[in-house]
């Protein structure tokens, strides 16, 4: 018949449901760790705690309404020994029907309005009382974030700088799959979608460094995908913003940095910029972005993609989207082996110098030492003045951009040297003047290669028409 | 009968086996099929439960290199795949299959070779899906898959098509079941048997019906154009070719969220039979329960872009979406205050089934709070994609749906076999999963707060993760543990058979009016049905009057229930198979259809076209031969001989 258990059984190891509760308790949030949503840093992140708060505490109630009414019952009413005594049996009662629906109605009233002044203060653009509004690109890539500052032809990867209690509107975008920006300290999260833009704005109060991450899931390395938000003072960020318009300093002939440099050039410099500080280079190096990216979508697969920006990399504190500390060990063994540190980088996809059996670098411990030297020395220059590189300077984009790999006398370096190419110019290929070589060979690296030399050159034709035109003329003089 | 039909040439006599693995592949008793899925998804659910402690291995401490993030996403997105189409779905089928023929007093369903197909449809399916493990090809690109990273451009390899190619074929398995059960309920009830008289988890079994045929076509159509997408590179979510990824997201979660309730509903109906027995008194509001399931199968499809929240989609979809959202815990709520009800004041024997009933719905309840939490936009964009959310759902789909079922489990089981399951290891069973489910999941919420990210395969140590993500760990385990001490219950209840008699709960509704288990044909009578839960009041007819109302017991049903009209009731069809033979003498006529090969064989045909998608296109011609013996031969085939 009906069978019917040890009351007190049950409830016995009922207590142990405590045990959870306890330890849910000690392990309570902690405002001050790295990504807490309550800890904030910003009036948005603080809106979105004070209102999770404010429903948390409603919703508390009613679950301490509702709990405590199950175990109420459950014990009021519970069998205490075997018997087949019948309860009043009731169909229901119309009135409390009414009434258990009427009041949750109210309480997601009460809810509703502050849920709906939030999203429209937040998500409708950014108010107009807030103060001068800092407009931001932000891009998501598998598996690292690009800003790029379009007012001020900013561009840098994994560590944005804002200003204290200024507005900054993101547009958000994707080069590849969705990805999500967020920063739980300064706001909560927005997705970046692949040719379909999205919006954000975020005020940081408080100066100081917050992580960031990617929310949405993005592929093999979306662990990894992490960046940094630095909010300066109004006087910091201006000075690193014209920092981003100083150029470092050229290396010291002979130096671990001007070996650096060279290797950088002859092994890096395809994909990754470290000198976007010229007026015009803003320009070139999102033209390129745009460039690789529309080779992407006809060719719908990654035969070039972008890479992160390293213009005044020694300036970061962090290495691959915000995963390491960066430092020259780190970043020697990263540039050894990227996939060692970030799985799924596409570096050694992508670039010849990882085309080995174990997908490390062909290059000697030194070299590699050299270039995280060298990349680290990437700094504005403290004469920064002196070393301004004019657009229509040939000799000064020489100096920037091809002294790495030629010299202007007759010794051969990674290039050949060029010392009398104005001379040979003319008679090199059939057909092509002085001129139309030279710029071939700027544009189309590939079309005539000396014999002796790899054609590992790099196509400058990102370099724009006018610097295009300024080295031509600079080379045809170099007798 | 009498007419010579034409018919396909047999290759195999028609199945007679009464035993064996011939009488199950020749099946079409509701009762064993309801067997098959039961089994088989509780299979799946040791496979899926094992891919989710290998994650919670992995994600013990910060840092951990057990699991490479390749394998971990494989993990996480099977895991999710396998418990949503692969466990609860089909456990829950396996529910229907035993009980609504029995509830509804017929002797079974309306289509039983479909039924057969069905099931074996969705065996092939899972298959096909879990196949991924063997050729190195497990998807990984979520159970959402998310376009583009869904497509092949940045998912090369073959595992989201075992992923698309599958669940098109559980996509079908589940529309026919789906259609099955809606006719057998609106056509196959016991004479007097109005929609206000069947019980409660049958109404649930009918509104979960309706969802899975309107959502899962849903899920087809976006299925097949992913499946295009993959295999003959179309463009229709791949932003690289000008497809948009949003509108993957619109239709997956359009299907998403009535899948929810899919989910969940079958596990209210299991509750709303469970807390009367055992508390002796009928459902509190018994029409506001059915309504409030109808509201909500109804509202589920205005609410699915609160999963998308943070896509941008513009402060007024928010608004409206929050409202929407906010607005379906209405009915919600009246649901858990309506089991209060039916608590209350009554004689509660706090058994294992009843443990397991009132569990649900104190941890749905704390499922459903979470929820009202992140459908407000603004918390929303801190908490989306984090652990709060997969706390949330997880309070929801293990809290409600899992527990819902083991109270299912524990309460038919002695109708499925007849015999108990053991009440100690039960109650060790309850207890073990309920400290395991609260340590793995409240920290979780913690986590999310502090903001950990889902489907990530590791973090570092200074994120202020760790001591959470332990507990999260051990309380997993826990978890798992109780999972095998029901293990043990069964084998160790099956070795002791503690026999139960037909009705040993002193239960309701007409199942514990046969016996357990019940013969192959049910009833030995078809049941005459005049009131709700008419096997309670044939035993106890003297509480007619109290829960009628005194004077007038038929007119003064409470509200809801006045459409009922006995006279029109009792001209609905009887049984399948055919009650009366014109003999007129009674069960010793009883008919029941034929067994069948055929829906096995359609099945195996359309299993083996899906594996072209994975290795080539030559294979079609390999499926067709079966597939095309399968159809004309079941079209050819008699119901019975």
């Amino acid at each position: 018949m009906h069978r019917v258990s040890k009351l007190s059984f049950p409830l016995r190891p009922a207590i142990f449901l405590l045990v959870p509760v306890a330890i849910a308790l000690l392990a309570a949030c902690t405002p001050e760790n790295n990504q807490s949503t309550f800890g904030t840093a910003g009036p948005i992140a603080k809106s979105q705690a004070d209102l999770f708060n404010f429903i948390f505490w409603i919703a508390a109630i009613v679950f301490v309404l509702v709990e405590g009414a199950i175990i109420y019952i459950a014990i009021r009413y519970r069998q205490r020994s075997p018997n087949d005594k019948l309860p009043h049996q009731t169909h229901g009662n119309d009135k409390l029907e009414i009434t258990w629906t009427i009041i949750p109605v109210i309480i997601l009233v009460i809810i509703a309005v502050p849920t709906l002044t939030g999203i429209w203060a937040q998500q409708n653009g950014v108010p107009d009382d807030k103060g001068e509004v800092l407009s931001v690109v932000a891009t998501g890539h598998q598996w690292w974030f690009e800003f790029q500052y379009p007012d001020h032809e900013v561009v840098t990867a994994n560590e944005l700088h804002i200003p204290v209690n200024r507005p900054v509107a993101f547009k958000l975008e994707s080069q590849d799959v969705i990805h999500s920006f967020w920063v739980p300290k300064i706001a909560g999260k927005v997705d970046m979608i692949p040719l379909n833009d999205n919006y954000i704005w975020m005020i940081g109060d408080e100066v100081g460094t917050f992580y960031g991450q990617c929310a949405e899931f993005c592929g093999i390395a979306h662990a990894h995908m992490r960046f940094r938000v630095i909010v300066d003072t109004e006087e910091d960020f201006q000075a690193w913003l014209a920092g981003m318009h100083t150029p470092a300093a050229n290396p010291v002939a002979g130096t671990a940095e001007a070996r650096g440099q060279t290797g950088f050039l002859t092994n890096c410099s395809m994909c990754h910029t470290t000198n976007s500080t010229t007026p015009g280079s803003y320009a070139r190096e999102t033209d390129t972005q745009i460039a690789r990216w529309n080779t992407w979508i006809e060719e719908e697969k990654p035969t070039q993609v972008s890479a992160p920006n390293l213009t005044h990399f020694g300036t970061r504190t962090t290495l691959a989207a915000g995963l390491q500390d960066l430092n020259q060990q780190s970043l020697e063994e990263w540039i050894d082996d990227p996939s060692s540190i970030k799985i799924g980088t596409r570096m050694q996809a992508h670039a010849s110098v990882y085309d080995t059996d174990d997908g490390t670098a062909k290059l000697s411990p030194t070299e590699v030492s050299d270039i995280a030297t060298y990349l680290l020395s990437l700094k504005p220059s403290a004469d920064a003045a002196a070393n301004a590189v004019d657009d229509g300077d040939g000799e000064a984009v020489f100096a920037a951009k091809c002294s790495g790999c030629h010299s202007t006398g007759p010794d051969a370096g990674t290039g050949p040297g060029l010392a009398g190419v104005g001379d040979r110019a003319g008679s090199r290929v059939d057909g092509l003047s002085a001129d139309e070589y030279i710029e071939q060979s700027l544009r189309d690296p590939g079309a005539y290669v000396v014999d002796g030399f790899s054609p590992i050159m790099p196509n400058w034709s990102s370099l724009g028409d006018e610097s295009i035109d300024a080295l031509v003329i600079y080379l045809k003089t170099l007798n | 009968m009498t007419t010579k039909s034409l018919t396909f040439p047999r290759l195999f006599p028609r199945p007679q086996a009464k035993w064996g693995i011939w009488s199950w592949i020749g099946t079409v008793d509701h009762k064993r099929i309801g067997t098959l899925y039961g089994i088989t998804a509780f299979i799946w659910f040791i496979v899926g439960g094992i891919e989710a402690l290998m994650m919670r291995a992995q994600l013990a401490s910060a840092e951990a290199s057990l699991i490479d993030p390749e394998t971990f996403n494989q993990l996480f997105t099977m895991h999710g795949t396998t418990m949503v189409f692969l466990v609860i779905m089909p456990l829950s089928a396996a529910f229907f299959n035993w009980l609504v023929p029995l509830q509804i007093g017929a002797r079974d369903v309306a289509f039983p070779r479909l039924n057969a197909l069905s099931f074996w449809i969705f065996l092939f399916g899972s298959l096909i899906i879990n196949a991924s493990w063997l050729t190195g090809n497990a998807p990984n690109g979520g159970w959402f898959g998310y376009a583009p990273n869904s497509g092949t451009t940045f998912n090369p390899g073959l595992g989201m098509t075992y992923w698309i190619v599958g669940l098109n074929i559980l996509g079908v398995a589940s529309i026919a079941a789906g259609l099955n059960f809606i006719v057998t309920i609106l056509n196959m009830r016991a004479p007097g048997m109005g929609m206000f008289k069947i019980p409660i988890f049958t109404w649930m079994t009918l509104i979960t019906s309706i969802l899975i045929v309107l959502a899962m076509p849903i899920l087809a159509v976006a299925g097949i154009q992913l499946q295009t997408d993959r295999v003959y590179g179309t463009h229709f979510f791949n932003s690289l070719g000008g497809g948009d990824p949003v509108m993957w997201q619109h239709i997956f979660w359009l299907f998403g969220h009535p899948e929810v309730y899919i989910l969940i509903l079958p596990a209210m109906g299991i509750v709303s039979e469970v807390l009367p027995t055992f508390a002796r008194k009928p459902l509190f509001g018994y029409p506001f329960v059915v309504f409030a399931g109808a509201v909500i199968g109804f509202m589920g499809w205005f609410v699915w872009s609160h999963h998308m929240f943070t896509v941008g989609l513009g402060p007024a979809v928010n608004t409206a979406f929050a409202v929407s959202t906010m607005l379906i815990a209405v009915p919600t709520g009246v649901k858990i205050f309506n089991w209060l009800g039916t608590l209350w004041g009554g004689n509660i024997r706090l058994n294992t089934p009843m443990l397991f009933s009132i569990s649900f719905i104190a941890m749905f309840t704390i499922g459903g709070l979470s929820g009202v939490i992140h459908a407000s936009p603004p918390t929303d964009s801190q908490q989306q994609d984090t652990y709060f959310v997969v706390a949330h759902f997880h309070y929801v789909l293990v809290g409600g749906a899992l527990l819902g079922i083991f109270s299912g489990i524990y309460f038919w089981w002695p109708k499925f076999t007849g015999w108990f399951l053991n009440e100690k290891l039960g109650i060790a069973n309850w207890a073990l999963m309920m400290i395991g489910f609260n340590l793995t999941f409240v920290p979780q919420h913690w986590l999310g707060m502090d903001g950990m990210p889902r489907r990530i395969y590791t973090y570092a140590e200074n994120m202020g993760w760790e001591n959470s993500n332990l507990a999260s760990s051990i309380g997993s385990f826990l978890l798992g543990v109780g999972i095998l001490v029901f293990i043990i219950n069964v084998f160790y209840s099956m070795m002791k058979k503690k026999m139960a008699g037909a009705d040993p709960w002193d239960g309701r509704t007409l199942e514990w009016s046969t016996s357990s288990p019940p013969p192959e044909h049910d009833f030995d009578e078809i049941p005459q049905v005049k009131y709700r839960d008419q096997f309670w009041f044939d035993k106890y007819p003297e509480t007619i009057s109290e829960y009628y109302g005194h004077n007038d017991d038929d007119q003064a049903v409470p509200s809801g229930a006045q459409i009922d009209d006995d006279g029109e009731a009792a001209e609905l069809p009887v049984v399948s198979g055919g009650a009366d033979d014109g003999h007129g003498d009674g069960h010793s006529a009883i008919h029941l259809p034929d067994k069948s090969y055929y829906p096995f064989i359609l099945a195996f045909g359309l299993a083996i076209f899906g594996t072209a998608f994975v290795t080539d296109g030559l294979v079609l011609f390999a499926g067709a031969p079966f597939f095309i013996w399968g159809l004309l031969g079941w079209s050819m085939e008699p119901v019975n001989d």
